[in-house]
């Protein structure tokens, strides 16, 4: 008997947040930016909340990133993690501005190695077959 | 307009408070509503005003009897039971009503195992948790967006900024638990050692269950009235000497980008930028504890230690009745049960009385109360008379 196979939670993106999801699918991380102001917006909004405008559009950045907090994930809330945990949770700061956080995971980096302010770069990691997420592990670069 | 006037809490109450306890959200209004009037002395032809959270409050009127409203206000995605408390203070401070009912009601929600089970029952928390559109769509598919993992975010920063230690969430959790048992209202009244609190469980590593607050149905309920109604009434009045509501963002606190000075920073300068009164005024304090980490954050925000201090504090045994600032009397939500943030200003409200008993913090004229932190909080100062 072939095991039940447990869906994972897919995004459902809008025509807002469609950029993030097809830069994953090419293996590239992309943020939405001010096309006026060049600020970067994460989560994406409708405006631009240093400048009002409503002209923004997703665009690639570097994937380098510091790590500002973690939590490792030891309590399933969702059916599909339940044979995942435990996993590190983290709350990266990417370095393209300063605040400008992003909420993700840490892999390949032993609890016991994880510092704040260490250096992270970005990596894909493939979930289930229809899911692939941005993940961080840490540079080779340590700083 | 009229002038400002004094505002005043009249009465205090609680439904029946337990877990699952098959009570409805009207069963858990009618009952924290009669609780209240009862302890004032009042009847529902006092009232001329509702505020709530987690019921409506324009059913809740009608079917309390309360007719006409003369104000009425529905709480959102708010900061726990200072929100509806601060509306009706702001609606009896400026003459739009005389006499408010401030309302948190709350169904006990999914537990993380039922969740991990895949959940049916239809709780509207269930369904905000797997949903994976909106900013979820950043937070579902990552296993993330429970309230305990970004809580867990948040005390981690708080220790790798600080270096706070578990320890010192330990002597908190010991603290509260020991004022829960000169409680009888609390669930867990017996002694906890740092063995215990070493050996819970963790949720959201570094955060333990002994952090959190306890899951449960709870209906609460506060009557604000004017200075001159609440002098007619059978208990003495607390007043409110200033009061103060804050948020820094929107309502994400995964991606907040100072997770170590949050909110309550904001808000505790406002509240005393409104009054003569000084941290070193306060006898009681009563600051949410959802988890450990928000007590910790309210202790820096308010004065009562540096920032960053908050783990030596409470470790040097400052929040322990007989200390220098006894917190959370009642031995906090992690003891009593979720009331979500009404519980504070019900103690706090019984200590300025006199009506604690064992745990009466003797001569106390100034307490404060809070709720919630990152994003968004209140807080409120309130006196005897």
């Amino acid at each position: 008997m072939k095991e039940p196979t447990v869906t994972p939670p897919m995004p459902h993106p809008s025509p807002m947040t469609q950029f993030f999801w097809d830069g994953v699918a090419a293996g590239e991380l992309r943020i939405q930016r001010c096309q006026r102001c060049r600020h970067y917006i994460h989560y994406p909004r409708p405006y631009c909340r240093f400048c009002r405008s409503g002209d923004l559009a997703g665009e690639q950045v570097s994937g380098r990133a510091t790590l500002y907090s973690w939590t490792i994930a030891v309590q399933p809330f969702h059916p599909f993690f339940v044979d995942k945990i435990p996993y590190t949770l983290a709350t990266v700061e990417l370095v393209e501005q300063p605040g400008l956080m992003f909420l993700s995971h840490v892999v390949d980096c032993p609890e016991e190695d994880l510092r704040a302010g260490m250096l992270l770069n970005v990596t894909f990691e493939q979930l289930a077959p229809e899911l692939t997420l941005p993940m961080f592990r840490p540079s080779v670069d340590r700083g | 307009m009229a002038k400002r006037n004094r505002v005043a809490i009249a009465g205090v109450g609680y439904s029946t408070i337990g877990r699952k306890t098959g009570l409805t959200i009207e069963d858990l209004v009618a009952q924290a509503t009669q609780a209240a009037l009862d302890d004032g002395g009042m009847t529902v032809g006092d009232i001329d005003g509702i505020s709530t959270l987690g019921s409506e409050a324009l059913a809740d009127g009608w079917m309390l009897g309360i007719e006409p409203l003369n104000w009425f206000s529905t709480s959102g995605a708010s900061p726990a039971f200072v929100h509806p408390a601060l509306m009706s203070i702001a609606a009896v401070a400026s003459g739009m009503c005389h006499t408010a009912l401030a309302l948190r009601i709350i169904r006990q929600q999914p537990s993380g195992a039922e969740l991990a089970a895949g959940d049916t029952s239809g709780n509207p928390m269930t369904a905000g948790l797997a949903a994976t559109s909106g900013d979820r769509q950043f937070l579902t598919p990552f296993g993330a967006g429970s309230a305990t993992q970004w809580a867990g975010l948040l005390t981690q920063r708080h220790m790798a900024q600080y270096g706070t230690t578990e320890e010192q969430f330990g002597h908190h959790a010991i603290t509260q638990r020991h004022h829960a048992s000169l409680n009888e209202d609390a669930f867990f009244r017996d002694p906890l050692t740092m063995e215990d609190y070493l050996a819970a469980r963790f949720v959201s590593k570094p955060l333990r269950i002994l952090d959190c607050d306890y899951p449960c149905d709870s209906g609460s309920a506060v009557i604000f009235t004017t200075e001159e109604r609440a002098r007619d009434f059978a208990k003495p009045p607390v007043f409110v000497d200033a009061c103060s509501l804050s948020a820094i963002r929107d309502l994400n606190f995964e991606i907040l980008e100072d997770m170590a000075v949050t909110s309550p920073a904001h808000c505790a300068r406002e509240l005393w930028s409104r009054t003569d009164l000084r941290p070193a005024d306060v006898d009681t304090a009563h600051l949410y504890d959802g988890f450990s980490v928000i007590t910790f954050q309210w202790l820096e925000a308010l004065g009562f230690c540096g920032p960053g201090e908050a783990g030596p504090f409470v470790e040097e045994g400052n929040t322990r009745l007989g200390g220098r600032l006894p917190v959370n009397t009642d031995g906090g939500a992690c003891n009593v049960g979720r009331r979500h943030g009404a519980n504070f200003c019900i103690e706090a409200t019984r200590q300025l009385r006199g009506e604690c008993g064992e745990r009466q913090v003797e001569g106390a004229e100034v307490s404060v109360f809070s709720n919630a932190f990152g994003p968004f909080s209140g807080a409120v100062l309130l006196t005897k008379d």
